[in-house]
């Protein structure tokens, strides 16, 4: 691997090797950019790193100490935050995707959420090339702008095709996929065997994340990817008001070292991205880099991810095959008929035995009652939702009085559900038994939680409204950009991976091309 | 205590013995469960009496081998926990997990080694404090419920006594002295989610539950139609009596 000096002045540096940051970095190497990413996580080595075994995936979360707060607190860790070279995709389902054309103009139709500075069209080439890159599986789909995929749709479990049956009885059309899990075998990446564990990091090589995909290539092309490394601050030249590099910390060093870099490019996802921003103090910005107009860490959104497990009289055994299988976007937009704003997915899951006791103890049951629930486990197959959330100033991330082992404040991530989220969650959850019964449940446990992160830096069209511009650059300094999830106003019911990649893919070409 | 497959009190095929179907729900004994034959399950009860997912440990690679097997000689000397302190949340991991008897997986010993280490789960309410002083709270707080009710301690009441304390904290309903600085609700979820882990991370559990375990390099070939098992599972107890299941009986 390429290793740069803290003195180069770098063509960009990039804070997080997640999703958005591995392939901004992946394209401007392949245009001759000089590149670094700096990853406050390891380096992993699948082989000794990575394990089939539920608690021993522990490293793979961001388990550094978070506060959470609100009416509605979202549960962090495991549930939707990564640390380390690939981010979270190295631990997400695989599902990928695309947002829908109306996702990027909520406020216009819907008269909620908010309006993206661009549309769906500006994204679309971007996600036909990310699909091609992961390679993505699936089904052809008739939901949002019409596609097809790739590679053909993975064979699914019996576990599925329950619940599949069960929804037709409804008249709900699922389909099989999209998921970024390779149906073929291509160099590194062997054909995937179905083993389930993709949510402890696809030892096989068959889940897309940046780890397979789109870090080797960066790496071919000289980009330094500087692990167990947490950027400290974005510097900003008191002078000129550009951004001339970050500070970071070596693991284990308390002394700060400082890159120098011509572009600075933050990737660290909603919460860790908005805690830089806040974090980074100086006369210009007193209250944090962007937040003159006191934006950062607002718009947070996840989405509402409760899941319904129905009991069936034939052993199931939910755990073989990958957990992302089925799905449907028949609930995805707006039917006034249902007395809410916007909508959800629905898309089959499967939890192994740890996640399986905390849906049985989620419907209060503990002691011997959790036992007997527990060893029916092979009778059980679940499936979720994925609620689009309403964007809401307070729901934010804010500096907390902790500090965590480098000295830094940590975040407090503060969330209230709305009328409309409690409304979309409340209809969803019945929508989920009525395709269980259907398929003949004899019992049903459900589970309400939260899944993945969106906004904290969102785009938009004036400073007063946003964090960063239309091209992702924070509207106060002129070569600092947001490159990860961060900077989406809506999240739509769709799975943020292939959004967060297509987003950095257009960012790149525009970085490119406005250099040249 | 043990029956045979023929004197299955409950047809598996139907749900009757799921406590959500049972007026005894919650409280009746397992007993009713075949005898254990081959792998070792918690208090020997299982649903897979033939089926011991250590069988196929050869298969797995040599990473998950390694951390499974620390699991399974977690040091039985705790050193989180106060002495005090481990009596009372001996007794709560047990009763949580109705680990009435050996063997017992050793949970409360997992928890302390994961408090120990500060393998924290990256998040703590913020009415609660990080998830190390919350134990603490907490079993503070079920010892002094214990003396105010019943003048002795939790470690030692009467199980009955300890179970009314436990049902108490899963329903948030215990208040007063020590309680009164925490999210109680919460702090039972912060709890139950370190003895949920630890018992279902125990390969014992997946005996009981019938889980096929750790799978890489080998995958699975076999995902349906229903009930097709791959070599290495192994199918769950039933109470069809092969005999009469043939008919020939009736005649």
């Amino acid at each position: 691997m390429r290793r740069y000096e803290d003195d180069d002045e770098l063509d960009l540096v990039v804070v997080g090797a997640g999703a958005g940051g591995s392939v901004l970095a992946q394209r401007l190497a392949r245009r001759g950019w000089r590149v670094a990413i700096i990853e406050a996580g390891p380096f992993w080595h699948p082989d000794e790193d990575w394990v089939s075994d539920e608690a021993g995936a522990h490293e793979l979360y961001w388990t550094e100490n978070r506060v959470i707060a609100g009416n509605d607190p979202v549960e962090l860790g495991k549930n939707n935050s990564g640390r380390g070279v690939g981010g979270s995709m190295v631990h997400y389902a695989g599902y990928t995707p695309r947002f829908h054309p109306s996702d990027f103009r909520t406020h216009s139709i819907d008269g909620v959420g908010a309006d993206w500075p661009i549309a769906y069209e500006d994204l679309k080439e971007h996600y036909e090339l990310v699909e091609r890159e992961l390679p993505v599986a699936g089904q052809f789909w008739h939901w949002g702008d019409p596609h097809g995929y790739p590679f053909a749709p993975h064979p699914i479990s019996e576990a599925a095709s329950v619940l599949w049956r069960g929804a037709l009885k409804c008249g709900i059309t699922m389909r099989v996929g999209p998921v970024g899990i390779v149906n073929g075998a291509f160099g590194n990446r062997p054909h995937c065997i179905y083993r389930g564990w993709c949510l402890q990091g696809c030892k096989v090589n068959a889940k897309a994340s940046p780890y397979v995909t789109h870090l080797p290539d960066a790496l071919a092309h000289d980009v330094e990817i500087r692990a167990d490394c947490m950027v400290s601050s974005v510097v900003i030249d008191q002078t000129s008001g550009r951004a001339s590099g970050v500070t970071y910390l070596r693991k284990g060093e308390r002394t700060e070292r400082q890159q120098r870099a011509r572009v600075v490019a933050v990737a660290g996802y909603s919460i860790e991205t908005s805690r830089l921003l806040l974090n980074s103090v100086s006369p210009r910005f007193p209250h944090g880099i962007g937040n003159n107009d006191d934006q950062v860490g607002r718009y947070v959104m996840v989405q509402g991810a409760a899941q319904s497990a129905g009991r069936f009289p034939d052993e199931l055994r939910m755990y073989k095959a990958p957990p992302p299988q089925v799905s449907s976007e028949d609930f995805y937009e707006t039917d006034s008929r249902r007395g809410f704003a916007r909508g959800f997915s629905i898309q089959t899951v499967s939890p192994q035995p740890i996640g399986w006791a905390e849906h049985v103890a989620a419907e209060g049951h503990w002691g011997r009652a959790l036992r007997e629930y527990m060893r029916d486990y092979n009778h059980w197959t679940t499936i979720g939702v994925l609620n689009e959330l309403l964007p809401h100033p307070d729901n934010r991330v804010t500096l907390s009085h902790e500090r965590d082992e480098y000295g830094l404040p940590v975040t407090t991530f503060t969330h209230s559900l709305g009328e409309n989220d409690r409304h979309s969650i409340d209809y969803s959850k019945k929508i989920l038994r009525t395709i269980l019964e259907a398929a003949g449940a004899q019992d049903i446990l459900t589970i309400s939680r939260y899944a993945h992160l969106i906004g904290g830096a969102r785009m938009g069209t004036s400073p007063g409204n946003s964090v960063v511009d239309q091209y992702q650059r924070v509207w106060a300094v002129p070569n600092l950009y947001v490159a990860d999830g961060s900077v989406a106003p809506t999240q739509g019911s769709a799975n943020p991976a292939l959004t967060i990649m297509a987003l950095s893919s257009r960012l790149a070409r525009h970085l490119d091309s406005s250099a040249a | 205590m043990s029956g045979t497959g023929a004197s299955m009190p409950f047809d598996l095929k139907k749900a009757d013995h799921l406590p959500q179907h049972r007026e005894d729900g919650a409280t009746r004994d397992p007993n009713w469960l075949p005898e254990q034959r081959r792998g070792t399950t918690p208090q020997m009860i299982g649903r897979y009496p033939d089926y011991d997912v250590f069988d196929a440990m050869e298969t797995w690679d040599d990473a998950t081998r390694a951390v499974i097997e620390t699991r399974m000689n977690v040091p039985r000397a705790m050193s989180f926990f106060s002495h005090d302190e481990q009596a009372t949340a001996r007794r709560f991991c047990d009763l949580v997990m109705a680990q009435d008897r050996e063997p017992r997986i050793p949970v409360v010993e997992l928890v302390d080694d994961k408090l120990r280490a500060g393998r924290l789960d990256g998040f703590h309410y913020d009415d609660l404090p990080d998830d190390r002083e919350t134990w603490r709270r907490v079993l503070a707080g079920l010892e002094q419920t214990a003396l105010s009710r019943l003048g002795t301690s939790f470690a030692t009441c009467a199980d009955g006594e300890a179970l009314r304390i436990v049902t108490d904290f899963a329903e948030a309903k215990l208040s007063g002295g020590v309680w009164e600085s925490m999210n109680v609700a919460r702090a039972w979820s912060v709890c139950t989610r370190a003895i949920l882990a630890a018992f279902y991370s125990h390969p014992w559990s997946w005996n009981e539950i019938g889980f096929g375990g750790p799978a890489y390099p080998r995958g699975y070939m076999r995902l349906g139609p229903i009930s097709t098992l791959d070599p290495y599972e192994q199918p769950g107890a039933t109470s069809e009596d092969p005999v009469r299941a043939t008919g020939e009986a009736e005649a």
